[in-house]
């Protein structure tokens, strides 16, 4: 390259720093700006929503907005570095960054002003000309009603002008959006007259107007009607599993336990999720029933749990809890707890399920990464067959290896220090440890350049072993073979949750094998400053799942107030044992 | 279930009243007529003159099966088929998004969908379909109206020969040209290759798409200046593809000036000579050069899979570049991968003026916030931002000398 004076490596400068325009701001300086602005523009009581929600539970609830966020980010996680994958760590971690806003707008509220008592029709055809141009102004106001939940009145008085001015006019949407109108205020006996007028009117209805009838009569006396239009549904399309879910409420409802499971058991085989207030009313209407056949039926409800890695929400919680404890002639106690990093559960001390796979898990495991992660269904995509099989060679070469790091991702962690300097300093750390390391990376990590420095590379590869791929491969598929193959003791290091690999897996099952696999054996950084000591995050070493012993349950489940993110974990738990 | 047999059977013996309720229970909960109302509602609106809310049921049950939706065509259909296009018309009452007419063929085609919503996904695109067809026929009679009136006008105009010093240029004339010009183009022209190796990626919709953008860039093509000899390689006979082409382009098909084959693009050229064109490619297209065959990848891909083409490339052993639109554009939104069309006609434009500003125009606009401003640094730093490091992943050997455009 030829040499340009300093003034020109400083327009140089400038030029690479404005190149890529209208990026956002990298997130150290977003954090500081958007919490500077998030706090200049609201007032700090009602700072963000979610604060709030953390907060409350504090005696303190009207403290200042970031102090609040420090309590509230403590009250749920105790230590600053919680693990990866436990419930609510991406949420702390993007409000560490500032990218989380909260919800971001407030909605404005309708500028009509609804009628509060039944119009005559002069005052409708009034309201109707203020609205002139509204294009459909019955259905228009009919919907504002809805969204008002205005009384039942108002909206029959609103028909009964229609109706009067032309019978004909009364349309079926119309009809259907009072039909939403009385499902939501609960109006048995409208719904009942409704139902009579579209079956006088239409021959058949659709799926919209079937699942409201069926919401609406499931509670009445009239319920087994529910059924039957469960059937038309049934006709066209497959049912939804709110439809289902209200069947089974109004079979509940009149004691027809039997006919519920069978609806139940249908509903499971047409693959549908059962809603969590469906399984919820299985259990309430089980209380202090001495029912063997009913016991088993909904400690199936559990297992069906835990075969899909279902995580229940807080109010089926306690409502199992409540189930068991009224079993009678069993002494089952119920708690709410957690579960100590070791694994033992605070409340009984019993430990929970360990996160290793089985010999023929891992096998299965490590032979779909090959074959679906890495190879796929074109291995020309990842890399290339040549690398491919230098890179096999090279792995069974080697001794296992204890830990495998993801060069690049580690590299890149601190983007103010020199990459090459970020990556030597991670390696001789572990390699003090005395571990067997092996470091992937690209073949550009290799060619001296200002952010690798080629004795620092060489000091790398002193201290572990190291494969580099082509450029224009990934590394990321071969890092989980070289972990995988390496056995189970072995780590990886990564800030990566490598969801776009598990969503090259083909079934939830493997899926659900790799995230247990993976909670076990990713190491994350929960803090590095350059020259400081590396923390990783604390690993799992129990599986979150709905278990049993036989005489006790353990069931993790969601609190109300956190969020979780779909790669998450609960870390709350329900634990059943029964006194001897 | 016992109970509501029985309940079936009161149903089909009094088929507009569904609920012959068991005497006096449901009566009294369940006010029909505004004289049974319970008095408190009656009350209700003082200030108003008595207002019959519940007269409007009468009315409504009193047009018997006014809207009975229409009937299924043809005794034949089975009940599921008859029950799918009451639930379609039920929909378009509900002012859903659902076409009025449903030709057999799509209809079929709504059976066929798996799930509620593809059914919904499909019944939508044919619905807009339908309104865009319902304005454009609008749209042809107001213009047709137009013109009659302004004949109707004009009547006594003179229609007969004038005195031109030049006949009038039919669209028949401009075909014969271009004809002349994609014969040149077919002996002398650079070669254009489109690889048609993606049909069992693609869906349906994609390879459609797919095809009108390949009948777009050969278009496009034909009314060059300077055509290129287009290429379909890797084209199957009786394939996808081919089936869609033919159907497309009619009996022009076997009339067309391109060359169309079955064979891979390393078997027409020399390794050496290939460039394939792909958005994942590490290098960065600087130049044209009229001495290579452009290969583009006549891919659409809705879901995106990444790297399809690059794989492809690299299987084959072939030098790849990508277009160099991070250098002159500021990219807003949206892939970098272009479709068929603005890629050809971007390479006819840079192969004409050299000028990459001129050929990046056909980048669509929505893309892109405008052109980098590099007029304030001198060339040479431009180009030494790009360094010739960035070329290391091309595979080896396809690196010949130094390009020209540096």
């Amino acid at each position: 390259m030829t040499f340009f004076p300093a003034p020109y490596w400083q327009g140089l400068r400038v030029l690479c720093a404005l190149a890529p325009r209208g990026r956002p701001p990298p997130p150290l300086f977003s954090r500081f700006y958007s919490s500077k602005e998030v706090r200049g523009a609201f007032p700090t009581a009602t700072s963000s929503p979610d604060n709030g929600k953390t907060v409350s539970p504090l005696p303190s609830g009207a403290n200042s907005g970031k102090t609040g966020e420090r309590k509230g980010g403590g009250k749920h996680h105790p230590s600053v570095s919680h693990p990866l994958f436990s419930a609510g760590a991406a949420k702390s971690r993007s409000r560490k960054l500032g990218q989380d806003q909260g919800p971001a707008s407030v909605f404005l509220e309708d500028s009509v002003l609804l009628p509060a008592k039944p119009l005559n029709s002069e005052e409708w055809e009034k309201m109707k000309d203020t609205w002139k141009t509204q294009k459909n102004f019955e259905n228009w106001m009919m919907k504002k009603m809805i969204k008002n939940n205005s009384p039942l009145d108002v909206a029959k008085s609103l028909l009964a002008w229609v109706a009067k001015r032309n019978s004909s006019e009364l349309g079926y949407s119309l009809l259907i959006h009072y039909l939403t109108l009385c499902v939501h205020q609960k109006q048995t006996a409208e719904v009942i007259d409704l139902y009579e007028i579209l079956r006088a009117r239409y021959r058949c209805l659709e799926s919209g107007a079937y699942t409201l009838l069926i919401r609406g009569l499931s509670h009445s006396d009239h319920w087994r009607e529910s059924l039957l239009l469960l059937e038309k549904v049934k006709k066209i399309i497959i049912p939804s599993k709110t439809n289902y879910g209200d069947c089974i409420e109004g079979a509940l409802l009149h004691q027809e336990m039997d006919l519920a499971w069978d609806l139940y058991q249908e509903m499971l085989g047409y693959s549908l999720t059962p809603s969590w207030s469906t399984l919820r009313l299985f259990f309430e209407t089980g209380k202090g029933s001495n029912d063997g056949q009913l016991k088993d039926k909904l400690l199936d409800i559990l297992v069906y749990l835990r075969d899909h890695q279902m995580y229940p929400e807080e109010s089926f919680v306690q409502s199992v809890k409540t189930w068991f404890e009224s079993i009678p002639g069993e002494r089952w106690k119920g708690q709410f707890t957690t579960v100590q990093k070791s694994g033992r559960c605070s409340a009984c001390g019993k430990n929970l399920e360990s996160l290793h796979l089985s010999p023929e898990e891992y096998d299965f495991l490590k032979e779909k990464i090959m074959k679906d992660v890495i190879e796929g269904s074109d291995q020309f995509r990842k890399t290339s067959p040549e690398e491919l099989e230098k890179y096999k060679d090279f792995v069974k070469r080697h001794p296992p290896f204890d830990i495998v790091i993801d060069g690049l991702n580690v590299a890149n962690m601190k983007s103010k220090v020199r990459q090459s300097l970020t990556l030597l300093n991670v390696v001789t750390q572990l390699a003090q440890k005395n571990l067997k390391l092996l470091v992937l990376g690209r073949k550009h990590m290799l060619y001296g350049t200002a952010s690798w420095r080629k004795q620092e590379m060489e000091a790398v590869q002193k201290n572990a072993a190291c494969f580099f791929t082509e450029n224009t491969s990934e590394d990321d598929p071969f890092l989980l073979y070289a972990t995988l193959h390496s056995g189970n003791h072995c780590k990886f290091v990564t800030q990566d949750l490598l969801r776009d690999h598990k969503a090259c897996l083909p079934d939830a099952l493997t899926r659900r094998l790799f995230f247990k696999w993976q909670q076990g054996h990713q190491l994350a950084f929960s803090s590095y400053s350059a020259g400081n000591r590396i923390v990783f995050q604390p690993v799992l070493s129990y599986d979150t799942l709905v278990q049993t012993t036989g005489d006790s349950w353990h069931i993790p489940y969601d609190e109300n107030l956190v969020e979780r993110y779909s790669y998450e974990v609960p870390t709350k738990w329900l634990c059943l044992c029964r006194e001897h | 279930m016992s109970a509501s047999a029985v309940l079936l059977r009161l149903l089909s013996r009094r088929p507009a009243v569904p609920f012959p309720v068991p005497l006096g229970k449901g009566q009294a909960s369940r006010p029909r007529h505004a004289s049974s109302r319970p008095p408190k509602e009656e009350t209700g609106p003082p200030a108003a003159e008595k207002l019959d809310l519940d007269g409007w049921k009468e009315a409504a049950r009193g047009d018997g099966r006014g809207e009975v939706p229409r009937t299924a065509p043809g005794g034949r259909e089975d009940a599921a088929a008859a029950a799918t296009r009451e639930f379609i018309e039920m929909w378009r009452l509900l002012g859903k998004e659902v076409p009025e007419h449903i030709s057999e063929e799509q209809f079929h085609a709504v059976l066929r969908c798996p799930s509620k919503s593809a059914k919904k996904k499909y019944l939508k695109f044919l619905f807009t379909k339908e309104k865009r067809k319902k304005a454009d026929r609008a749209r042809k009679e107001r213009k047709r109206a137009a013109r009659e009136e302004e004949a109707e006008g004009s009547e006594d105009a003179e229609h007969g020969p004038k005195n031109t010093f030049l006949r009038r240029i039919y669209q028949k004339a401009m075909e014969v040209q271009w004809g002349w010009r994609a014969a040149q183009a077919m002996t002398f022209g650079q070669p254009l290759l489109f690889d048609m190796a993606y049909e069992h990626v693609m869906t349906r919709v994609e390879l459609e798409n797919a095809v009108r953008q390949l009948l777009e860039s050969e278009g496009w093509n034909r009314r060059a200046a300077d055509p290129f000899h287009i290429y379909f390689c890797n084209l199957r006979p009786g394939g996808a593809y081919h089936r869609e082409l033919v159907e497309r382009y009619g009996g022009k098909w076997d009339r067309l000036l391109l060359t169309a084959t079955d064979k891979p693009p390393v078997d027409l050229f020399p390794r050496s000579d290939l460039v394939y064109l792909t958005a994942d490619s590490p290098n960065v297209m600087t130049a044209f050069r009229p001495d290579r065959a452009y290969v583009v990848g006549s891919l659409v891909d809705r879901n995106i899979q990444k790297g399809l083409s690059f794989a492809h490339a690299k299987r084959m052993n072939v030098a790849t570049e990508r277009l160099p639109l991070d250098r002159y554009l500021n990219w807003d939104a949206g892939g970098k991968n272009l479709t068929l069309d603005q890629v050809t006609r971007i390479l006819m434009s840079v192969k004409d003026s050299g000028n990459w500003e001129e050929a990046l125009r056909f980048v669509p606009r929505r893309k892109h916030s405008g052109f980098v401003d590099a007029s304030a640094y001198p060339r040479e730093l431009l180009d030494g931002l790009r360094k010739p490091r960035a070329k290391a992943g091309a595979p080896r050997g396809q690196r010949r000398g130094k390009t020209a455009g540096l």
